[in-house]
């Protein structure tokens, strides 16, 4: 194994209707806690911490997470991913996730937040057998750098490549590159400092649902703005520009809770954040 | 040589119908919100239109597949097919822009005979390919011996003298005002070309997000000239 800061590993199994840890491995800067049942579905909450506090220089974390027929897990983090200044090599997270037939994940991260001069690098690769889903939601923030300046981060790029039976069916590649590119210019963040994104994959997907979300989500405001479509599988994404995490945040829940509804019939529980 | 360049640039003409006339790109939402209003918005707007979205997606793919044609590696030019579809994700803009494929892929069918893009209309009738004009062009570059920059900058050309056209139609805007556009982006598209060039590969579908939004939310205008 290469040299990692830290690594996760988690192999989920359905048992009697509740999901539980096959495997649970972490090492370094990357922790889980015990898994939390928010309700009575069976499907099990875990929260990836990282003691550390934050990614680091030339930090590298490793995930895998795999699913078993009909497992059911939340993957959420604990509080925002905080980058800091990345002098000589940039902060690299890479996360496999391995999703069986009739298993459900949904891998809902806290904001991003690039500091003054961080670089950072992420690659998500899903392998996904047909009859699975997929919700993933991430947020970018302006970040944060001691005399308030936005986008005072170097790079932030975060790389989600989905495959459905091997076949790659979703590239998605955002590169935030403040040094190269004028960032909050018409065609790129348009005055906007918050990118928020949601993928899903799943059977479940229809145009029907995407007309649901759009009406829930749907607003003539100046606070946000949202693009919404379906993805060359069953399946759709989710892109909001606006000025606060709050206000994606309500935008992606209100989607998490019609897409929950619609793959199980019922909604999902709150995510605590201690 | 000439005549193969001449042969090429056939395919740049905006008359060339492969239905580019009636894509926007997500152009015609800023339009519609009058961000772009002018022959300044107008090349302001295409310049990042050029730049973060076409040099990563289209561009790239077209470097790629001139390389993998030069070395009969065909493997490579299908996943260079599929990447560009699966990294579009504007429904709309996907679905047009692999309609665009198919028609100038039909086009170039019955205009040259060369056994390329006979594998490709077969492997897009068997639904293993999509299509994409991009590779079309690329294709027929690579056969008439055309050089691989020249190739790429013609297809950046052919791109943005249609969508130029479509503005002049939808702004609106006057002729004059049209070819100027499309002078002040001759110089944006050589050094787009040489940025494509020079490219890494896994700069490969970076996306511009407000770019993107838009040609998502052109699904939702109701009065629309464009089908993206």
């Amino acid at each position: 194994m290469k040299d990692w800061t830290g690594v996760l590993r988690l192999e989920a199994e359905e048992r009697n209707g509740k999901t539980v840890a096959k495997r649970v491995y972490f090492q370094g800067a990357f922790k889980v806690m015990r898994p939390i049942y928010h309700d009575d579905s069976g499907q099990a909450c875990y929260y990836i911490l990282n003691p550390g506090g934050g990614y680091l220089d030339g930090d590298r974390y490793q995930m895998k997470i795999s699913l078993n027929e009909r497992a059911r897990l939340t993957l959420t983090t604990q509080s925002a991913t905080k980058i800091y200044k990345t002098p000589n090599q940039l902060a690299y997270h890479e996360t496999e996730i391995n999703l069986k037939k009739g298993s459900y994940l949904e891998y809902i991260t806290d904001p991003l937040i690039g500091y003054q001069d961080a670089r950072y690098k992420q690659k998500t690769v899903i392998n996904m057998e047909k009859g699975a889903a997929f919700l993933y939601s991430d947020i970018i923030t302006s970040g944060w750098s001691p005399n308030g300046k936005q986008f005072s981060y170097d790079l932030l790029q975060l790389i989600n490549e989905i495959y459905l039976d091997g076949e790659l069916v979703v590239y998605d590649h955002i590169k935030l590159d403040p040094l190269h590119v004028n960032i909050t210019s018409l065609g790129f963040m348009e005055g906007f400092t918050h990118l928020g994104s949601m993928i899903v994959v799943g059977e479940q997907v229809n145009h029907d649902l995407l007309d649901q979300l759009y009406e829930a989500i749907h607003e003539d405001t100046n606070e946000y703005k949202v693009g919404l479509s379906l993805l060359p599988v069953a399946g759709l994404i989710v892109r909001v520009l606006a000025n606060s995490t709050q206000v994606i945040e309500k935008i992606h829940t209100k989607c998490h809770h019609i897409i929950y509804q619609q793959f199980f019939n019922t909604t999902p529980s709150f995510l605590r954040k201690y | 040589m000439d005549k193969n360049t001449l042969s090429l640039f056939q395919l740049c003409d905006s008359n060339f119908p492969t239905g580019a006339f009636s894509h926007s790109y997500g152009l015609e939402s800023y339009i519609q919100e009058d961000q772009v209003h002018d022959q300044a918005t107008l090349s302001e707007w295409i310049d990042v239109y050029i730049n973060e979205q076409l040099v990563h997606s289209d561009g790239l793919a077209s470097r790629l597949v001139y390389d993998a044609l030069q070395e009969g590696n065909l493997e490579t030019v299908w996943k260079l097919d599929r990447m560009l579809t699966v990294q579009n994700l504007p429904r709309e803009t996907r679905e047009g822009t692999q309609k665009m494929g198919d028609r100038m892929l039909n086009l170039v069918e019955s205009l040259y005979d060369v056994p390329v893009l006979s594998i490709y209309r077969e492997r897009i009738n068997k639904k293993l390919s999509f299509g994409h004009p991009a590779i079309v062009f690329t294709m027929i570059g690579h056969h008439l011996g055309v050089s691989k920059s020249t190739t790429i900058l013609y297809y950046l050309y052919s791109v943005i003298s249609s969508l130029v056209q479509n503005a002049v139609r939808a702004i609106p805007l006057g002729q004059t005002a049209g070819q100027r556009t499309i002078q002040q982006c001759q110089g944006v598209l050589v050094e787009a070309t040489e940025k494509i060039l020079n490219l890494d590969e896994e700069e490969f579908g970076i996306i511009s997000p407000g770019l993107e939004l838009s040609q998502m939310q052109h699904e939702r205008v109701n009065i629309r000239i464009f089908m993206s």
